[in-house]
This record gives C-alpha cells, structure tokens and sequence, in this order.
C-alpha cells in the first residue's frame, strides 16, 4: 500500500515538473521575453558581422583623428534597410566624432514594435535611436521612454517639415519624435479601363461604384474594388478614411469618442457595400499583399493602398504595369473633403542613454531630417519625405512625377487618433469593424460597440 | 529544451523518494546500495549509505536543478509576482501597485476572455479527436508490413518537421479565395461551384484551423503509437489466434489494452499543445472570426498592450488549465502503471 502511494506521490510529482516546465516554455510572459530577447540578440549578431568592415575602416579614421569615438546603435526594419545604411554610411563618413551602427529588425511592424518594447521596458541601453511606426510614439512616450528632442529639432527646422508628422510626433507638449518620413494612400486605377469606357476619374463614392458597375467584364476586370479588410492594423487605416472623408471623425477635438455618429455609420456602410458588392469574395482576410497581388494580377478596377505601390506595383511581375494611374482617395456622401490616413516612420532616442549619447544621437537626427539627406533618401527609397521643399524639387519631380498630385494628398492627411492606449483602441476598432464588414453585426450595432469600448478605455 | 527540462525536472524527485520508501524497488535502479545492504545485512549501516546515496542523487542533479530553476522556475514565480499587480507599461505613474487577485477575478468578468477559452477548449477538443483517429489508423498501417515501409514512416513525419509558422503561412494561401489549392480542388470534385474566402467566416475560419493542425500534428501522433505497437510481442497476438479471436477481437482485447499507456501519453502531450495553440491561429486568422485562442488574447494583452499584470494572470490561468489537465491524465495513466 504504501509502495503504490509514493508512487502515486512520485507520479504527480513528475507531472506537476512537467507543467511548470510546460508553462515556462509557452504560457509565461518571461520564457517568452527571453527567446524574443535571444531572437533579438542573433539579430544583433548578425548585423555586427555585416557591418564588420565598416566598423574597421572606422577605426582607422578613429585613430588618425586620435580620438574616441561615439557609437550609436540605430535600430530599424529591414523595409528600408538598404537605402537607410547607404545613408548613414554617408554620416559616418562626413565627420569623425560619431560613429552609427545599424541593427536591422525584420520587416513587421508588429516584431519591431515587441523588440524595442523587450528592450526599453528592461532599461537597456544596447540601443540609442529607434526607427518607430508613427502609431507608437504616444505609447512610448508616456511610458517614460523616449527622450525630449525639443532641444536638438528647434523650430526653424520643424517648420520646414509637414504639419501632420510634426504634430503626430508632439506629446505632452514636447518633440519625443523626428518625423523621419512619412506615407499616405491613394487610389490607384487602371487607365486603360477608364480609356476605354471613355470616363473621368470619379471623385465620389458613388461615382467609383456607378464606374465599377460599367467596368466589370473590360480588360479583365472581375471586380470593382480592392483594399484591405483583415483584422488588422491595415483595416484600422482603411476605415478611418472612409469616415474622415464623410466628415466624421473617432474622437472631437475634447478627445471625446463620436464613434456611432450619423456621417461615421453613413461612411461604415459604404465600406460594407464594396465589400459585399464590389471587392473580391476574400478581402476580408486581405493585408497589403494579397490585396496588391489581385490588382497586379490586373483583375480590379482600383486599390486603395500606400504610395509606394506606384513603384512596386509597376515590376517585373505585374499585368498592370504602365497602366495604372493615381488619385486622391474619394469623399463620401456627407464630406466635402478627402483625407488619407498617414503613416511612416519617426526617429526616437532612448531615454535610458546617457547625456552625450544623446547630444550625438541629437546630431544624428538633425542629419537625418535635413533637406539633402532627406531629398537623397526620397531619391533611393520612394519614400514620401517629411520636408516639404522636397515635393517640389526639379530633381524630385523628374525622378518621381506624380509627387506633383501627392503633395496636395499628404498635407490633406490625417494622423491616427493619438493616444497611450492606441494598441487597445486599434484592436477595439478592429474586431470590431470587422465584424461589421464580414456581416457578423450590423454596421450600427458594431460602431456602438466601439464606441462603448472606446468610451471605456478614454475614462 | 522541453525534454531535457523534463529529465531533469522529475528525477530528483523520483530518485530520492523511491530510495528511502518502496523497498521493492528493483535493483536495476537502486544499484549497488541495495547489493551492500544484503551482503552487510545491516541496518545502521543501510540508513547511512541510503543518506550518502540520496547527497550523491542530489549533486548530480545540481546542474539540472539550477538550469530548471533559472529557466522554468523564477519566470514562472515572476509571472505570479506580477499578475497581482496592475502593471500597464504604458501607465508609469500608477506606480504599478500590488493589487491581490483582481487581475484573475477580472479575467471571470472578461467576456473575450471567457470566449478565448471556450473557442480553444473546442478546438482541443476537436483536433484532439481528430489527430487520435487518423494517428492510430495511419500507426496501425505502418505497423504492417510492406514494401517501403521506412520511407512511409519517415515521410509522415514532413508536416511534423516543419515549423508551425511556416506551414500556417503555406495553409494560408492554399485557402486563398483567388488561388487558393484548396478551392481547385473542391471545385474539381464538384463539392463548391465557385471559389470561396474560407478564411472569411468563422465556421469556415475553424475548420482550416482543424485541417492544418490535424494535418501537422497527426503524423506525430501515429509515430508514438507506432512505438507503442512495436512493443506488442508477437505471442500474444499467436495465442489469441490460438483461441479462435477475430481480428476485432484480438485488436480489443490485444492491441487496444497493450497500448492504451502509449495512447494516454500521446493525448496528454497533444491536448497540452493544442490548448496552448498561438502561431497557427496568429498566422492564419490573427485571431479574426472568434478564433482568438487564450495564448493569443494572452500575448496581446502583455506584448500589444503591455498589459504585464493582467496577461501574466492569463497566463497564470493557461498554466492552471495546462495544470489541471495534466493532472487528470497522470491520475489516469498513474492507475495504468500500478495496475500492471
């Protein structure tokens, strides 16, 4: 009898081992800190090596000059890896007090996001400036983690810049952000098809459905629309420009939600509408990709997506190319004016470094953002600048012809509700918008929801 | 890691209880002391050696103590520590107060909470089911012999070996409403008659989630159950022909009583998986159409929001589930092992 206890004792012992060895490896916050901290870690590595010979030609200038040099970290996404280091190679060799090291994260704003949280929210300072998604930067500043560039960005610079990105990167009060470059969407169509049924380019709603009814069946059109409706972020940007260009709006100017007002349910239901009618059976479970390759597949009428389709939608692989042309995105019923949802990328310093780190990531920054480097930048990246001389230079212009028009949309749009919380109203908006659009609610009982979610979270 | 964890998490335990309680233990595991025991036939002497036996157990385990306690033991303390405490990153200035357990009574008030777990209860429930089926059908057939018989087991195990993220993302596009595989093919057979969004409905939504993880997870399922009806020895199955059994018989009162221990391991290891499931449903559904399982709500909660203290309570939630389940099953399998 006692045998057969210990061994139950013993038995449930080695379970109870096997859990918490179970939950160490899945459930726990800390197992999971740890490998994205190892993940980072490899990458860090990985991108040491690269930039090995860099660093060795550094040092030899380093000890001419004799003396020490400052090293700067910067961590940013690999989607603009390769234009951002042939940019900063150039800072590295324009002066010889500092010196920049990249670290490239993968591109997905989601990893990025985790991997600078991992690192900030531990205090670590194996990282100096950030590459951060717009979105995030009320998130990051009001947990104590971005530094005040206020002194290093006066306004003789910020001025230059675009007013949306300027705004969107001010928290309390202070710059804890360097516009770095910012995006917009537009509406990309197919020429050829509005060539052939001899029409305009619609600047309504209305008018894009009534086109998209005639187009069907021309050029091997099969549908009228295409955009992005998955449960994600992308749904988020889509959505609210379908309500700003009704002249609604998430929150008033007090940062009261006005979620389920008449313009915004008027706005939900055309969305609704292309999604049931017009857009391909699966757009509800379309990011930037799949949606982008059923419009090069040449099938859509349109795509609502971010500027830098115009270059990549054009490649090797796509039916479309040198068929497509670009405008500003339409206006719903009840607005007078249409606003694009902006996006792109700030530059951020951490606030754990110390003074100098930070007075050179301050010199770094004021590199970054001028007009040479950031006309350079647009040169080699089709990224949209943030100054905005930028949009008209001859060189530009040339290279880039349809910033003409894009200047016009960019200063028309509008920057995501700004708040510490985003990340919860970002996924209130999206379960719950979402839900709307796959027909799981209905359009007005969905935005009540939100704006009772909404409402909770700005108590 | 998870095996070498589990070696060396339960030994210690193992070792020292059984050398100083069950006597009948056999020698195999017990060595050499119980061999001095019966030559000395001393019992002074017994208790001496048993105590330098159980320091020596102990020193050797040291090294996979201290790599379990580092690994498993503080993050799952730690995640304790912080689920009773409101802890939002975002929100310095709260100072990030001790607050009990109102972390883990909000999770009973949480309607998507309560929604995740039921959502990942069914589908643990289903695929589970599902994995067992065609696992033990297709471990009865490689149990055969054939020709090709070693490249058939070697090639079930494909889905098995490779990696989860990966094959979401393969599965993902083969439901893919514009060039999805999955629609071709149905649309051959004449099942639909135009392609669909599978992943745009929630039934839809569950079943591609069933599909790609019974497919994955299957052949894993079938190899150890194949080990286990290797162990059959060959009489038993010539005496129950001996006696007249069917081939239902002898898989009734054979086969299925022989491997029931294998089988109750196989399940534990798969129901703890699936109730744990996250890269599958964040790949494929990102948790869209009520597939959000409880491990990612939970890894919203701590790396979306930055929520720490309430998605460490989830997560302490998960642990008990995880916990609780495997309790049931150990108590199963403990009566197994006893009976025998």
């Amino acid at each position: 009898m006692k045998n057969k206890m210990w061994k139950k004792v013993a038995a449930i012992a080695t379970a109870s081992m096997m859990v918490l060895s179970l939950a160490g490896c899945g459930g726990s916050s800390n197992a999971g800190d740890a490998n994205n901290a190892a993940n980072a870690g490899s990458t860090e590595n990985a991108e040491s090596t690269e930039s090995a010979d860099n660093t060795v030609e550094n040092v030899e200038t380093a000890e001419e000059s004799g003396g020490e040099k400052i090293v700067l970290k910067f961590s940013f996404d690999q989607g603009v890896g390769e234009p951002t280091q042939k940019i900063v190679d150039k800072f590295n060799a324009s002066q010889d007090k500092i010196q920049v090291e990249t670290v490239i994260l993968p591109q997905d704003a989601n990893t990025v996001h985790d991997d600078f949280v991992n690192k900030l929210a531990s205090g670590d300072t194996s990282v100096d400036i950030m590459g951060l998604d717009v979105v995030y930067v009320a998130e990051f500043a009001s947990a104590g983690w971005l530094a005040d560039l206020s002194g290093y960005l006066g306004s003789d610079i910020t001025d230059q810049m675009l007013a949306g990105t300027v705004e969107a990167a001010t928290y309390d009060g202070k710059l804890v952000a360097a516009p770095w470059f910012t995006n917009s969407s537009v509406m990309f169509y197919r020429q050829d098809v509005l060539d052939e049924l001899g029409e305009e380019v619609p600047t309504t709603w209305e008018g894009w459905m009534a086109l998209a009814d005639k187009a069907v069946g021309i050029n091997g059109i099969e549908y009228g629309a295409d955009f992005q409706a998955a449960q994600s972020e992308a749904l988020v940007t889509n959505w609210v420009e379908y309500v700003w260009s009704n002249g609604g709006d998430i929150l008033d100017a007090n940062g009261t939600p006005v979620i389920n007002s008449e313009q915004n349910v008027e706005a939900t239901e055309i969305m609704k509408k292309l999604v049931d009618e017009y857009a391909p059976e699966g757009v509800t479970t379309y990011t930037e990709t799949e949606s982008e390759q059923v419009f090069k597949e040449g099938k859509c009428l349109f795509i609502r997506d971010w500027s830098g389709f115009w270059t990549s939608g054009q490649g090797d692989d796509s039916k479309v190319t040198g068929l497509i042309a670009a405008t500003k995105l339409p206006v719903g019923p009840s607005g007078t004016e249409s606003h694009t949802c902006l996006g792109g990328l700030d530059l951020v310093v951490n606030n754990n470094i110390d003074d100098t780190q930070k007075d050179a990531a301050g010199e770094f920054i004021k590199f970054m953002t001028s007009q040479e480097t950031q006309k350079e930048m647009t040169l080699i990246s089709s990224q949209p600048p943030v100054i905005k001389a930028v949009y008209s230079d001859a060189e530009i212009l040339e290279a880039i012809p349809f910033y003409s028009d894009f200047f016009g949309i960019i200063e028309g749009g509008k920057s995501r509700p700004k708040s510490p919380k985003y990340a919860k109203v970002s996924d209130a908006i999206q379960r719950n918008i979402h839900q709307a659009m796959t027909g799981e609610m209905e359009v007005k009982a969905a935005l009540d929801a939100l704006q009772a979610e909404v409402e909770e979270l700005s108590k | 890691m998870w095996g070498g964890v589990y070696a060396g998490g339960c030994t210690p335990f193992c070792l020292t209880l059984d050398a100083e309680n069950s006597p009948d233990i056999p020698d195999s595991i017990l060595g050499c002391g119980r061999m001095e025991e019966m030559i000395l036939g001393k019992k002074k002497k017994n208790s001496s050696i048993m105590k330098t036996e159980a320091r020596d157990a102990w020193i050797m385990m040291a090294p996979a103590i201290i790599v379990l306690s580092v690994v498993a033991v503080y993050p799952i303390i730690r995640t304790v520590w912080l689920s009773l405490h409101e802890m939002v990153l975002t929100d310095p200035g709260s100072g990030y107060p001790l607050i009990g357990l109102k972390n883990y009574t909000a999770i009973f008030k949480d309607k998507r909470a309560v929604e995740s777990i039921v959502f990942t209860l069914k589908f643990t429930v289903t695929t589970v089911c599902f994995e067992l089926l065609i696992g033990f059908t297709a471990a009865l057939i490689m149990n055969k012999p054939f020709k090709g018989k070693g490249i058939v087991r070697a090639a079930i195990l494909i889905p098995w070996a490779i990696p989860t993220s990966v094959s979401a993302m393969m599965w993902k596009f083969i439901y893919n409403d514009q060039y999805g595989l999955f629609n071709d093919i149905l649309l051959r057979f004449g099942v639909i008659d135009k392609y669909k969004a599978w992943l745009s409905t929630a039934d839809g939504s569950f079943m591609a989630l069933v599909i790609t993880d019974v497919w994955k997870t299957a052949p894993y399922m079938a190899l150890l159950i194949l080990a286990g009806l290797q162990m059959i020895p060959e009489e038993l199955y010539e005496a129950a022909e001996i006696d007249g059994a069917s081939v239902f018989q002898k898989f009734f009162y054979v086969t299925l009583p022989t491997v029931k221990t294998t089988v109750l391991v196989a399940l534990l290891f798969r129901t703890l998986d699936a109730f744990r499931v996250f890269d599958l449903i964040s790949v494929m559904t990102g948790g869209a159409n009520g597939t959000e399982s409880v491990s990612v709500y939970t890894y919203n909660h701590l790396m979306k929001f930055l929520d720490f203290g309430y998605g460490s309570a989830m997560a302490m939630m998960i642990f008990a589930v995880v916990f609780i389940i495997s309790l049931i099953y150990m108590r199963v399998l403990g009566d197994q092992i006893t009976d025998r």
